[in-house]
């Protein structure tokens, strides 16, 4: 198990570097720097002081050299300041990062919540009436575009009904975009346990467990759901990967003051420290969560510690 | 009845100051402005978006103000002038003058601001539009600016919102707080969320595009994020934002609806222009830029892809601005002639079988992408088939600094918006090398150095033939004024709201019906 924890942590930490080496390296490639996306709404400097502004900024450098410095920084835990602003990277993000996990697990909650009693019903029902219902709502889960649900609901619950507010972080903000996120996830995940249910509703010890008399509901909730269960695993770690970064549609319907909303605006200004802050701390996230459902599996299925 | 007196007396004092606590808790005035994009900074000399200084302008106060018509009066000073040779200005800064903190404001501040404006650490993106300064210094009241050559935008300058001046203990610390003499003081600030200020109950009005003379009606100013422009929209009609920025589409439907109100910054100082690759043939002959010209019909850009809400702009300055004449400029420009613009082309050789083939290079922008689409149709029917190309506003720049060296490949036709308060923006684009490399000549070089060095009628009459020379000879086509970030719209209770030059937000007269 220690050797197995151990390879994780170091292609972990290979990963997270590589990541940060391609990643500073293609901000460069991408048209446009911050000093001309700073000048793009009034034209007031002369190209000599653009030149200067880009030297003092360092980005006259050759790119290697930028992201090699860059990296040797993030090493030291140093993630820079921001160009617009001059304010530490680290802190911008950190201030963020609590409404961006807060906005995750409440999703991820509801999507589980939903999408696990949906699945379940599917398979045990398979081929009837309420498995087609259940992959009906699945497939328009999955179709229905997120930002057009967020819409829809802010026209219903903050419009028609005045329940709730329609922009902010505050706690009241956060069940539009949670239920959003939520019932665009449980789809995926309602098709995940379905499957997972249905493969192992067809193993011989779940055939022996209703031939020894054990109630149904027991065959059902202890001896299929639970190991289906942790196939569901990785879907959840991988959601949950995808809503630290992904959510930023949400974020920007519901002006939910959250990390993704830092990146775009970063991206337009082309705030290369502010971007390459997100994408450490992003890729971080992806690969610590990995790791972690790497070990859960280890610890969940002996078999996996033998790779 | 002495004591039925006194009770009466209590009980109308009970209910006068009952009254009063009511009066003076309702009565605090909230104002909440939704925004799509949130300041890049508060710090008036490190900021760059028109988000920012719109912010910033109400915190901090600059030297001068403008007037309606471009004229220049006081502000942070109550009087200046100009020495005879031009290179030494003198600003008598207003007596009383206070900080948000509590400190005085004067010409010493006044200073140490000017300085920070022009230090190089600083990274102002606005640091060349300060001009030739070589030094300041304090005599009494008065800071003195001296110029190393005569600087004619120099007063206008110093109205714009990039030309804020701020209080010394804003910037004391390596911690910037924003300290001005604004109307408006700050509060709070969390990120993308929400900007938070409130009255400056000591302030004093210089601006003549201000009626209200002293302290701000409302008491509380709370500028909200919201980027998607239909929860803005939800937000102005739930009432939770007073203020909005509508979209293109919304803002025409709130304009026929008595509960809303919408507002155009007719003072923008912006202005859009077409430009061309003149360098690359068959461009770089003016007779087929002119046909371009010619071509578009910028009644229909203004009236369908805008919605009616901008204007037809004639000259290569907005309207407005110091010496911008409409009528004069447009004897100068291409008039919508599209038989004439197609017998040009097809002298030229071009035919429907046979066209000339260009890009349209543009960037995306709401309105912007319809009048491109009428632009295309436009060219088309004179033998111009043009291909849009739409690029991300920074990658745009980056890629026109390129197109606009080539000599040779696929001509290209760009569109593009400026904005100031003052004509010297033409300096800063085709000066060369130029805006993106839009320079032109060293003739036009000339003109625009000269017009910096003269003041008044003169340098109207220089800047006229800048205009002049650039329409004659086709290099750019003015379009339409304003252009972007332009509009607000409110709910009928918010009365006195007004736009100011670059787009500015005044809120001094602003009152909310109940």
């Amino acid at each position: 198990m220690l050797v197995l924890i151990s390879k994780r942590i170091l292609m972990a930490l290979a990963t997270v570097i590589l990541v940060i080496v391609l990643s500073g390296t293609l901000i460069h490639v991408v048209p446009g720097d911050p000093v001309t996306a700073m000048m793009a709404q009034s034209v007031t400097a002369t190209p000599e002081a653009m030149a200067a502004m880009r030297s003092r900024l360092g980005l006259d450098q050759p790119v290697w050299q930028q992201v090699l410095i860059y990296l040797w920084h993030v090493l030291q835990g140093d993630l820079g300041t921001t160009i617009r602003g001059n304010e530490p990277v680290a802190m911008l993000l950190l201030e963020r990062l609590p409404n961006t996990l807060t906005l995750a697990v409440s999703g991820l909650a509801i999507a589980l919540a939903i999408g696990i009693p949906l699945g379940f019903l599917a398979a045990v029902h398979r081929g009837r009436i309420a498995d087609t219902i259940v992959m009906v709502i699945a497939v328009l889960g999955v179709s229905i575009p997120a930002f057009w649900l967020g819409l829809i609901m802010i026209q219903v619950f903050s419009l028609k009904l005045g329940w709730l507010p329609v922009a902010g972080s505050s706690w009241r903000n956060i069940l539009l975009p949670a239920l959003t996120l939520g019932l665009t996830y449980c789809a995926l995940v309602a098709r995940m346990t379905r499957s997972a249910m249905i493969e192992v509703l067809g193993e011989d010890y779940i055939r022996t467990a209703r031939a020894r008399g054990l109630r149904e509901h027991q065959v059902l909730l202890v001896h299929a759901l639970r190991p289906a269960l942790i196939s569901i695993v990785t879907v959840v770690g991988l959601v949950f990967a995808y809503l630290l970064g992904g959510q930023v549609i949400i974020e920007n319907v519901f002006s939910w003051n959250g990390i993704g909303r830092l990146a775009i605006q970063a991206m337009l200004e082309r705030d290369y420290p502010m971007i390459q802050g997100f994408i450490v701390v992003f890729a971080t996230s992806v690969v610590i969560i990995s790791m972690l459902i790497d070990i859960l599996y280890g610890f969940l299925d002996p078999r996996m510690r033998q790779r | 009845m002495n004591h039925l007196r006194q009770y009466a007396s209590s009980l109308l004092a009970a209910a006068a100051f009952s009254t009063g606590l009511g009066l003076s808790a309702a009565g605090a005035a909230n104002l909440t402005v939704a925004r799509s994009v949130d300041a890049d900074s508060l710090d008036a000399q490190k900021a760059s978006t028109t988000q920012s200084l719109q912010v910033t302008n109400l915190i901090f106060d600059t030297m001068l103000t403008m007037g309606k018509d471009g004229s220049v009066h006081s502000g942070l000073a109550s009087e200046w002038s100009m020495s005879d040779d031009g290179k030494t200005y003198s600003f008598t800064i207003r007596d009383g003058l206070k900080c948000h903190d509590g400190s005085i404001f004067d010409a010493a501040a006044a200073k140490k601001s000017l300085d920070r404006a022009l230090d190089p650490a600083t990274l102002n993106p606005n640091l060349s539009a300060w001009g030739p300064i070589t030094g300041s210094s304090v005599d009494g009241k008065a800071l003195k600016v001296s110029l190393s050559e005569p600087y004619g935008p120099f007063a206008s300058f110093l109205t714009s919102i990039q030309a804020a001046f701020l209080c010394p203990s804003s910037f004391a610390t390596s911690d910037f707080k924003p300290i001005g003499t604004g109307p408006f003081k700050f509060v709070s600030w969390v990120r993308n969320d929400n900007i938070q200020l409130e009255a400056n109950a000591d302030y004093k009005n210089a601006n003549p595009l201000i009626e209200n003379p002293g302290k701000p009606h409302i008491d509380n100013l709370t500028f909200k994020v919201i980027p998607e422009a239909v929860a803005r929209m939800a937000a102005l009609r739930s009432g939770e934002a007073d203020l909005v920025e509508p979209s293109l589409e919304e803002a025409t439907d709130l304009k026929s609806d008595s509960n809303f109100k919408v507002y155009a910054a007719e003072l923008s100082g912006q202005q859009m222009l077409a430009a061309f690759t003149w360098k690359i043939m068959p461009l770089d002959n003016p007779e087929i830029r002119k046909a371009i010209g010619m071509a578009m019909n910028r009644d229909a850009y203004a009236n369908i892809a805008f919605e009616g809400l901008v204007s037809v702009a004639n000259c290569p300055v907005a309207p407005n601005l110091f010496s911008t004449d409409e009528a004069l400029c447009a004897t100068w420009g291409a008039k919508y002639d599209p038989d004439a613009a197609k017998a040009i082309m097809e002298k030229a050789g071009y035919t429907d079988e046979k066209p000339l083939t260009i890009k349209l290079s543009v960037h995306k922008l709401p309105g912007w992408d319809q009048m491109h689409q009428i632009m295309q149709q436009d060219l088309a029917a004179i033998h111009v088939k043009a291909e849009i190309e739409t690029r991300e506003v920074a990658a745009f720049f980056d890629h026109m600094k390129g197109e606009n060296e080539r000599t040779e490949g696929v001509p290209v036709v760009w569109t593009m918006g400026m904005s100031g308060v003052d004509p010297d923006y033409l300096y800063f684009l085709w000066k060369r090398p130029g805006f993106v490399n839009m320079g032109i000549n060293e003739q036009l070089d000339g003109m625009l150095e000269e017009q910096r060095k003269l003041s008044g009628d003169a340098r109207a009459a220089k800047i006229h033939d800048i205009e002049k020379y650039l329409m004659e000879n086709a290099y750019a086509v003015p379009l339409l004024s304003p252009g972007w970030g332009w509009l607000m719209a409110s709910g009928a209770k918010v009365e006195g709201f007004k736009m100011g030059f670059m787009v500015s937000l005044l809120f001094n007269d602003v009152t909310l019906k109940q």
